[in-house]
Parts: structure tokens; sequence; C-alpha cells
């Protein structure tokens, strides 16, 4: 029998409005789990009748119908912020439908498996859509996205070319066309900064900086070049943060990008000038000459047939052309086009007036072979110089200062110097794209990373042997060697911190396993803890 | 069995390794039967350099320094070995293992001790075009750079999975024996060459 919480009264009516029970003494209402027993025999009140499926009144849904509305309406709510269009998100529920035999499912991982699907979906139609993207969209973490990813992959059995390999050209279209920094930019500019962005991404592949790296910073990193080249001013910060690149990385590959266009840009007359600091500015001028280099057939037949396949002076008389017709000016996108000038007429005294020979080769058919007679640069310059000396004197650097207000690149400036010709602006296989030569071949950047790590070990094994030799012949040590000879020199260390002088935990075992005749091959490759516990402490091993 | 150990020191033998390199053993994992129950907590408390947390793992975590390998060691008596740069090694340590289990008044056995893995790696020494490669090795090839850096290269005979990276490193995995780890490298040699990027 139940009593009041209140008044411990034994006797209860029914309200009437929420069906409760309240105390017929002090009136108060009764907890909702005060159960009480049933009472008033069959004719009794009942209570309220609680069943798990029951939405709303006169619908009866069961469990599993339940959860396929729920998950259709996850399905379309993902595709929604995903941009899907209606056949698209269709695609996602047949795929899902067929996975899980038509249950669907509940709960954290069908969101994943829903973000899964949608990838899936669009990569089999070759439409890149970054994990990243998803990823943020269902949120989850890209791994576990990713690992979802691979099983239905596998589930469905998909292979090339069925299922296309990520396209990172695809990738950059797509950024470049849903991008909010880019809304506002005129569909002409557009279409030149895809065609420019396609060309770089072509590089960037040849040059190592896509392959075995995330595509979306480098994507980041190639808009951010190709609108400062256009004159639309965007920070990498922003824009990595809006494609869900991270940031950091972004930054890398802007840099590992303009570093690969610096080397490019040391087969031009002034590319000791070159760095990393200024290649933004001077890029026109590199990327002309690599769109030149990556037309010309010079790439496999340049030294068995040693045909002309690239005029250098061509292209520096491009890159240095002065259309005082149309009043458009290569320098329109220096600050201070006088302070150019002389900056350029110093380094043309000191540098390209120094004559050797009396050749003036101006066809070449190699890189290598790019090398010009200085004699014939200035030959060049001093023609260049002429131009911008007529023009200042016929007022037209004077109308060029007035149009150049603001800072960055004019419009007719990008237009300029780029044709948009080269093959290397469509899309290409990776065969072709690595058949074009544009002006620099490299190796990756991890490649060299190892190889300035298997120097650095060599180094020290070259130092241990020295100390191990000095302490095991004392007398043949000279008395003035200096403990620094004997210490593996930091060549490489420039912004690392500088060691004490001293020797260090690496240099200690490799004396060890030096000791132990342990060769010196395999000791430069590194691998230390399984020498050591091959051939210092197998004590065990009979 | 020594000399097995003691591999890296020997003049690498051509007929059995054509490309002239030798993959080095990094992580050998076995398993062994102590064929007895064992409460996991005693061990805890009595042994040194064990660790035990049922709430994060159901097993008893046990580290030795030589050979320098960590045993997981279960309830029911199984027990997995990882660590051991050699078979050898990796037997030596599990038997340690069983006879720290012994001392603590368990009738521990040694039975049915195993090797489950062997990962072995190598450097080619010359960048790989994995683009490529996973093109035209399509049926075996995994190439994901959104989600892994490498291309795991899943080979049929012998059933290894390899993990190829664009700096000429190498990662072979899955190999019971490591004739297979020997055998699956010289398989892939040719094919990496294929792809080589010719330096500078």
């Amino acid at each position: 029998m139940p009593i009041c919480n209140s008044c411990k009264g034994k006797t209860f009516i029914r309200d009437d409005i929420t069906n409760n029970l309240a105390c017929s003494t002090c009136g108060r209402l009764q907890e909702y789990d005060n159960l009480v027993d049933q009472y008033g025999g069959i004719n009794g009140p009942t209570g309220t009748f609680v069943s798990v499926g029951t939405t709303g009144s006169g619908n009866v849904y069961s469990y599993k119908e339940t959860k396929i509305y729920e998950a259709r309406k996850l399905i379309d709510d993902v595709s929604l912020r995903l941009g899907f269009s209606p056949s698209e998100s269709d695609d996602v529920k047949r795929m899902v439908a067929t996975i899980t035999e038509g249950e669907y499912g509940q709960g954290n991982w069908f969101n994943v498996f829903v973000g899964a699907c949608s990838y899936v979906g669009m990569r089999r139609d070759n439409k890149s859509l970054p994990i990243s993207e998803v990823a943020s969209v269902i949120g989850s973490d890209a791994y576990e996205l990713g690992r979802m990813i691979m099983r239905v992959v596998n589930f469905l059995d998909l292979k090339k070319p069925n299922f296309p390999e990520f396209d990172i050209v695809n990738l950059f279209e797509r950024t470049l066309r849903n991008s909010h920094s880019f809304a506002d930019v005129e569909g002409d500019k557009v279409q030149r900064m895809k065609k420019q962005g396609i060309f770089l991404i072509h590089c960037a592949m040849k040059w190592f900086l896509t392959t075995g790296r995330r595509p979306l910073p480098i994507v980041a990193a190639v808009l951010v070049l190709v609108a400062e080249l256009n004159g639309i001013s965007i920070r990498i910060e922003e824009l990595a943060k809006e494609i869900h690149a991270v940031v950091h990385t972004s930054k890398l590959r802007y840099r590992e990008l303009l570093q690969a266009l610096v080397k490019v840009a040391q087969a031009l007359p002034w590319g000791k000038d070159i760095t990393v600091k200024n290649v933004v500015k001077n890029a026109p001028f590199v990327i002309q000459y690599m769109e030149r280099k990556a037309m010309s057939k010079l790439s496999k037949k340049k030294d068995s047939e040693g045909g002309v396949g690239l005029d250098l002076g061509d292209v520096v008389r491009d890159c240095l052309r002065k259309d005082i017709g149309d009043g458009t000016d290569m320098m329109s996108f220096e600050d201070d086009s006088e302070t150019e000038m002389e900056k350029l007429k110093l380094a043309h005294q000191s540098r390209y007036f120094e004559a050797e020979d009396g050749g003036c080769a101006l066809s070449v058919d190699n890189v290598d072979k790019l090398k010009l007679s200085h004699e014939c640069l200035s030959m060049m310059y001093s023609k260049f110089l002429d131009e911008v000396g007529n023009v200042k004197s016929s007022g037209g650097l004077k109308e060029v200062r007035e149009r150049k207000k603001r800072r960055g690149f004019e419009l007719h400036a990008c237009t300029e110097w780029w044709n948009g010709k080269s093959a290397l602006s469509r899309r290409l296989l990776l065969k072709e794209i690595l058949e074009k030569d544009v002006g620099l071949d490299v190796v990756p950047p991890s490649f060299v990373n190892g190889c300035v790590t298997v120097k650095k070990r060599r180094e020290k094994i070259n130092a241990a042997k020295l100390r191990i030799d000095k302490i095991m012949h004392p007398l043949n040590a000279h008395s003035g060697d200096s403990i620094d000879t004997c210490t593996s020199e930091d060549v490489h260390t420039t912004k690392k911190r500088k060691r004490a002088r001293g020797i260090d935990w690496e240099d200690l075992i490799i004396e060890t396993l030096l000791l132990h005749r342990v060769k010196e091959e395999e000791i430069e490759k590194g691998w230390y803890n399984v020498l050591l516990e091959l051939h210092v402490f197998n004590s065990g091993i009979v | 069995m020594a000399e097995q150990g003691l591999e890296g020191s020997q003049p690498v033998d051509l007929k059995k390794h054509p490309s002239g390199i030798v993959p080095t053993l990094q992580n050998i994992v076995s398993t062994v039967n102590l064929d007895c129950k064992l409460d996991l907590k005693a061990i805890a408390l009595q042994a040194r350099n064990a660790e035990y947390n049922p709430k994060r793992f159901a097993a008893v975590i046990m580290r030795i320094r030589e050979p320098k390998t960590t045993a997981l060691i279960f309830a029911s008596g199984k027990m997995v070995c990882t660590g051991a740069k050699s078979e050898q090694q990796s037997k030596l340590a599990a038997r340690k293992y069983a006879r720290i289990i012994q001392k603590l008044g368990f009738p521990a056995q040694f039975k049915d001790f195993k090797i489950q893995n062997i990962v072995g790696s190598c450097d080619v020494k010359f960048p790989i075009r994995l683009e490529g490669l996973a093109y035209s090795h399509g049926a075996f090839s995994s190439y994901e750079p959104e989600l892994f850096p490498g291309l795991i290269y899943r080979m049929k005979q012998p059933k290894i999975v390899l993990l190829i990276f664009v700096s000429g490193k190498i990662v072979l995995t899955g190999a019971k024996v490591r004739g297979e780890t020997y055998e699956a490298f010289e398989n892939i040699y040719p094919v990496l060459t294929e792809f080589r990027k010719n330096q500078q």
C-alpha cells in the first residue's frame, strides 16, 4: 500500500490532468515512480500504457522501421552537408542497403559507415572527395573513417578501373570550384587559375611532392601560389582550415613548391639571384620557362638527335619583353620599377658583362647546355634596357606607374606570361607527365633526407674508427691531433641544436658495434637496436 | 644458430640474395602454451617487470632485458612473446618467461612454441614511383596517400605484406619463417627496379 511522501496518508485520489495519484489528505501529487498496486478490480484505473516503438497517435512503427527511417534521415543529412545531388544520395542509400542487407544500422559506427559509403560512391564515379572533409561532416577521425572505407571497398570487391585511384587534379578542381575564398573571382580568371594550378600540380607530381603525401596540403599550397600569381590575396592558414588540410603541412608544401621553383629558376640568366623569398615575384618567368620546356620535344631525344628543342633566347626575350604598344609592362609587378631597374643594371654590370668567349649560342637543346655565353646574355639584356629606356623617355613607364597603384600583380600581367598551351595544363596520365621536361628532375625529399642521414652516419663511423685507433695505437696517434678530428662533424646540423664538443649516444653505440666487428654497411643503415641485440647482447644464444 | 643470428656480419650470399640486399629482421612474434591456468594478479604482485591492469588489457605484460622482449601472459596459460630480433632469441625469451612463471609456483610447461610473425625491413637505395607501381600492380597493391604514405603490396606467394615507401625503404611482414621474407623481397626487387627513379 503506498504512503504519501508528505503526510504519510494512505488515501489517494487520481489527478484528472496528469492521471497521477494525489494524496486525499494533503493534496500532494505523488512521484511518478511511486507505484501503486492494482486496485479497483478489473474496472479500476489502468494507468498509462507505455510501449517501445510507438510514435505519435495511431502510428505504431516497429523497431526495424524506425531504425531504417532514422538511418535514411542520417544519410540524407550527410549527403546534404557534403553537397551531394539526389542521385548521388540515392547511390549512397543503395550502397548502405546492399552492404547491410537492408538492415541499415544505428549508433556511432553507422555515421562512420555512411561517411565511408559516401566517399566510396564519389570515388567510384571519379569525383574527388577528400576523406578529411567527410570526416569533419560525420564528426569522426580520418583514420577510423579510412579503416571503414577499406572495409567497404573490400566488401564490394572494388578494383580498378571501377575504383580509380585518388585523383589530385580532380581534387584541385573541386577545391577551386567550391572554396569560398574564390567565390568572388571572375570566371575567366578562375579558368586561368585552374590551368595554372593543374600545370603546377603536374609539376609537383613530377617532383615527388605528392607521392606518399596527403593531397590536401599540396592542393592548398598550389592554390595559394596560383592565387598570388593572379593578384588574389589569400592566407594559406585560412585556405587550409577551410579545406580541412593541416596548416603546418600546407605551409611546408608551399615552401617545398617554392624551393622547387627556385631550382628551376637557376636556368634563367638571373637565376642566381632568385631565392625562396623572391621566387613568387619571378614565378611568371619561371613558369613560362617551364611551360616552354614542357612544350619542347626534347625530353627523350635530346642527346641522341642533338636537335634544337628549346630556344633559350626566346624564353629570355619573352621574359624580358616589353610590349610598348599596349602599354603593358612585365616589370609592372614590382613596386618600384626604377629601383628594380637599378638593381638589374647592377647585376648586369657585375655578372653578365664578363664576356668569356665570342660565341652566341642562343639555341640549346639541353638544360645542362643552357649556359649561354655572357656576351650573348649581355646583348639581350642591353636590348631589354634600351627598350625600357625608350619607354621611360616616352612616358610609357609613367603610365605604368600610374596604373600600378596597388601592390601585387595586375591581371594583364598574369595573362601576358601565361599562355596555357602546354599539355601539362590539361589532364594527363602519369606516364605522360613523367615524359615531360619542366627544367627540373629531382628525387623525393624523404630519399634526400635518407641519403643525408646515411652520410652523417658514415662520418660518425669514420670518427669512431679514428677514436678507437687512437686508443688502440696511441703511439701512432699524432700529438697535434685535437679531439675535434675524432668527433663527427656537424655538417648537416646547421639549423639544429649545436652539439657540445664531444660524443653523443650514437657515437658510443657505433663504437660498441665497431668493437664487436659489425659490418660498417650494417651500421650505416642505422638499425642500432637490432645490431645491439644480435651482436652485443646475444649472450643467451648458443 | 649463432651463424643465423650473426648473418649481418657475413658476406651476402648472392645465390640466396641475388639483389645483394638482405632484409633485416626487426621483430619476431611467437606464441607458446604454458598449459596451466594462471592467477594474473598473483603474478603481477610477485614478479618484477610485470604490469597488470585488467580494465585496460586482460593479460600481464612482462618484460625482460636479455633478450630484450615483451610477453603478454594470459590467464588461460597462453603467452605471446614479442620484440625479439631472431627466432632463437624469441624462443630463448619465451623459455625465460616460462621459467619465471614456474618460479612463481605455477606448473608451467613449454608446449606448442610457434613463430607467428616475422617483420623485416630493408632499403633498396633508390626512390620508387608509387603511383606507377600501384597502377600496374593494381591487383596486389593498395596506395591511398590520404590514409597511409606507403604502398601496401599483398604478395600471394609467399603470402607476405610489403609496405613500400617512396624513399626506397621497404617493410615486409607476415612471414612464419625468415626464408619467406627473403623470398618475398627477391620477388619484389625486380618490380621495384622497374619503377625506380633514376638519381641525378
